[in-house]
């Protein structure tokens, strides 16, 4: 540790000019968020310097793929309680009467990654996206440690976020944390919530209790699956330094693809690298829900029986993901007087809106249609 | 559910010696939805995937595919230092298995359907073969798909004059963009047909369109890809491949044929299967091909039945008899005096001590048998290293060219950009490169020369600060860099320099 300080250090003092600007320009534009990273002061010092990254890299990133969205919008920051802001796009419709569709992003995204989703959604009806509580461009404060406070966290900021808009009711679609955060949501507050769809939903089912008798795996592969647990999921990322840019676009190549329909260029994968390089905040709430590897300390499959029953659910998974798609019928076995719907998308992993853009833009229009 | 208009295509995804699950997978798919594979458009592979794919649509047999891959395994598993073992020729093993188990009409029936991925050593592009005018040339495209550098060899193979090697280097999952294609991999990820693996992580890192989950399976995996694990393992992970395909073709309701009983997800003992199958003999009225077909089952059965297996017959229960006697013969352990003693442990520990005497013998004597059998290439190849040398020549010349007849600092920038993130041999290209593309080893130089960016963006800063930064930066770097004489290793000396203060 105390070699990677000095390193640190070293890299300050080659190049002098541009780390020194850079973080007063960290520093002069959100100020306040330095003040609330967490106690580790050592570490979130040189953090910025280490890691090519700031608020303002994130903007532009943004703004590099909102500009190719030809839908007009209006983005802002929303002001909720506890000095927290959550930084939200809309794209406005003169149709009253028809229920908004409120869009929640997923684990280590932000609203950017809906660009291919926005055009064709909004056609009709108000669209609403925002940055989850302590990811993206929204506040990232401290979150408590226990799952189910930091659950409330989250949710009180959903709610806090609704009634600063003014929406009355929505058609909630989460993604990954997003559709776990959409389902809890919905339990607590059932009316508000008209239509819930949850795509590849993050954190269903319990964590099987013999998940490792099937197949013997060596010690040494074990030790190190222990080894690396307790560390945030990201934490490499934010380890590799100058070097994070091209382990994302080495790592995940594929998002490149994804988007290569609207960006030649890696816009997207610098998008994601500042959304999920700034200090941990979502981030290690998210950790501290779950248990290894990736499995929910507080599973939606148990909790789902007490969801108001006139709320319909659509669960839309791709056909591809590593996600199990069995969530949608237990849910349906579990709420046998509900509606809830299964939808696979065929060729599509787990990130369905991206990998599959018409056919799943499709789908959300034909569930928003249904409602009204 | 597949669009049956616009066809579909099947996708085998390399993977070494976990090849063993795509022949679960393929034998699933030939049993159960014959169509599926019949009426494909085309059958994608990548270096063992292609190896699956050929024998699927070549007419050659799995269940011998399956043993063969079996045999290779324990043929690597046999020496002390495994796979690395200089006398361990893996391509010799794998073509004389092809030339074995594929008919010799094999380039008709696999002609225009097999679609075998290939990486040109020239420029490391990925390249997809497709027709093929015999069986030779057939083979010796799955040779270069299959070629892992350094692990099988130096010297590439050429399939029509060209130089190949691994298709998985540049494209292990071809056509997995399409909404049409099935893909197949043995690694838990974003596959139509993949283990499902028991962790719920959604993190996934994606090596040449193969996504693999970040679980502790997958690394188990990756680490058996190419040294291979026990026979039993293999086994099981064939099994494996077989339930995981049955899987997707329940979920996707395109099981052919509800004649045959369920044999595979269901965990019964052998006595029940077979009243099951008579059960279903006696019931319908199935064509006479079926009838045959069960009645060899049957008797396969009744055989294994008979057999007092010497593993435990749990695993292998789910699989169609014929494979599963290709697997329980290879699971064999050899029964000798010879194999017994050697399994011991102080046996085992002497043959490493003995290692250093008998390495050098043996390799000795592989080396003659490698150079009888390279003798028929050796024209060819010594060509194409040479032609290779001259190149590397030529690209230094060009290099060192260019740094002698730099005129200005500013034009020895835009060189220095051109050497590290092109191949030396595209030099037009210097208008893109020199646009603000990030490319991957410039990173850390691209942060520095972020610094207009960084100026505009923070307007707090006062003048005298920006007038400093100025001065430091620029000129600074350029003096260094000029002093020391190193523009066109900067990066990399720089990433040195990191390395060595880390370790401090």
């Amino acid at each position: 540790m105390a070699g990677r300080a000095a390193l640190a250090l070293s890299v300050a003092a080659a190049f002098p000019g541009p780390v020194s600007v850079r973080r007063a320009a960290g520093m002069a534009e959100d100020g306040h968020l330095e003040a609330s990273s967490d106690g580790s002061g050592w570490l979130s010092s040189w953090l910025p310097a280490w890691c090519p990254t700031s608020l303002p890299h994130l903007k532009e990133a943004e703004e590099k793929i909102l500009k190719c969205i030809t839908s007009t919008y209006s983005k802002q920051y929303v002001f909720i309680s506890n000095g927290n802001k959550i930084w939200t796009l809309t794209f406005s419709q003169d149709l009253s009467y028809k229920t908004p569709l409120v869009l929640l992003h997923g684990f280590g995204g932000g609203v950017g990654l809906w660009a291919l989703n926005f055009e064709d959604l909004c056609e009709n009806r108000t669209v609403y996206a925002f940055d989850l509580l302590g990811f993206g461009r929204s506040s990232r404060p401290q979150f408590d440690t226990d799952a189910e406070d930091a659950e409330n966290q989250f949710l009180d900021a959903i709610e806090e976020w609704r009634q600063e808009v003014g929406l009355d009711r929505m058609i909630l679609l989460g993604h990954n944390l997003g559709g776990f955060l959409a389902a809890a949501y919905s339990l607590k507050y059932p009316s508000r919530v008209k239509h819930l769809i949850l795509v590849e939903p993050w954190g269903f089912p319990e964590r099987p209790d013999n998940a490792e008798q099937e197949r013997p795996i060596p010690i040494w592969i074990k030790a190190l699956g222990a080894m690396l647990s307790p560390f945030n999921p990201l934490a490499g990322l934010r380890l590799a330094g100058p070097f994070g840019l091209s382990l994302v676009q080495r790592l995940r190549p594929d998002f490149k693809r994804k988007y290569s329909s609207m960006f030649d260029d890696n816009t997207v994968t610098e998008y994601i690298y500042h959304c999920n390089v700034q200090s941990p905040s979502g981030e290690t709430a998210f950790k501290n829900m779950t248990v290894p590897y990736g499995w929910a300390k507080r599973p939606m499959l148990q909790r789902i029986t007490h969801m108001h029953q006139d709320i319909p659910i659509t669960v839309i998974y791709g056909a591809r993901s590593c996600i199990d798609g069995n969530s949608g019928s237990t849910i349906q076995s579990l709420r046998p007087n509900s509606y809830v719907k299964t939808v696979a998308i065929l060729g599509a992993g787990h990130y369905v809106y991206a990998d599959q853009p018409e056919d799943f833009n499709q789908k959300v229009k034909e569930i928003c249609d249904s409602v009204d | 559910m597949f669009d049956r208009e616009r066809g579909w295509s099947v996708s085998f995804a390399g993977c070494g010696f976990l090849g063993v699950y795509h022949i679960g997978a393929a034998s699933c798919l030939q049993e159960r939805a014959p169509h599926l594979i019949r009426d494909a458009r085309k059958i994608f592979g990548a270096s063992a995937g292609a190896l699956a794919g050929a024998v699927l649509v070549g007419g050659g047999s799995l269940a011998e595919a399956c043993a063969d891959v079996l045999g290779l395994a324990k043929e690597a598993r046999k020496r002390s230092l495994g796979p690395l073992h200089p006398s361990f020729n893996v391509i010799k093993i794998i073509r004389d298995g092809l030339f074995k188990n594929l008919p010799e009409n094999t380039h008709q029936l696999s002609s225009d359907k097999l679609c075998i991925s290939l990486t040109r050593v020239s420029d490391g592009k990925n390249v997809l073969v497709s027709n093929f005018n015999s069986k030779e040339e057939i083979v010796q495209a799955l040779i270069c798909s299959s070629f892992v550098p350094i692990y099988c060899g130096i010297i590439p193979p050429s399939f029509r004059g060209v130089r190949y090697v691994d298709g998985g280097i540049s494209d292990n999952l071809p056509q997995y963009e399409s909404k049409n294609t099935i893909t197949i991999s043995p690694f838990s990820g974003e596959c139509d047909i993949c283990p499902k693996g028991n962790s719920a992580n959604f993190h996934e890192m994606n090596v040449t369109n193969t996504s693999i989950q970040f679980s502790v399976g997958n690394l188990y995996r990756l680490t058996q890809a190419l040294f291979p694990p026990e026979p039993k393992v293999l086994g099981e992970i064939c099994e494996q491949g077989y339930s995981d395909a049955l899987r997707f073709l329940k979920e996707n309701d395109i099981l052919s044929d509800s004649v045959f009983v369920d044999l595979s997800l269901t965990q019964r003992d052998p006595q029940e299967l077979i009243e099951d199958i008579n059960f279903a003999h006696k019931k319908t009225i199935p064509e006479t091909k079926g009838t045959t077909e069960m009645l060899k089952a049957e008797m396969l059965n009744d055989q294994l039945k008979l057999n007092t297996w010497p593993l435990d017959e749990r695993i292998f229960e789910h699989l169609p008899p014929r494979l599963r006697k290709a697997l329980q013969e290879a699971c064999k352990e050899k029964s000798g005096f010879y194999a017994q003693l050697s399994k011991l442990l102080p046996m085992r520990v002497m043959s490493y001590m003995i290692l250093p005497y008998t390495l050098p013998v043996e390799s000795a004597y592989s080396v003659a048998l490698r150079l009888v059998d390279w003798f028929p290439d050796i024209p060819d190849d010594v060509q194409w290293m040479q032609g290779q040398l001259r190149r590397i020549a030529s690209a230094v010349y060009s290099r060192a060219r260019n740094k002698i007849f730099s005129t200005s600092s500013k034009e020895s920038y835009t060189s220095l950009r051109k050497c590290q993130t092109l191949p030396p041999d595209v030099e037009l290209h210097s208008s893109y490169c020199h646009s603000k593309v990030p490319h991957s080893s410039a990173d850390l130089e691209g942060w520095l020369w972020d610094l207009p960016y960084c100026r505009d963006s923070a307007k707090q800063i006062s003048t005298d600060i920006k007038g400093l930064s100025d001065l430091d930066s620029h000129p600074t770097f350029f003096l260094n860099s000029e002093e020391s004489g190193l523009e066109m290793d900067f990066d990399s000396s720089s990433d040195k320099s990191f390395q060595t203060v880390s370790e401090d």
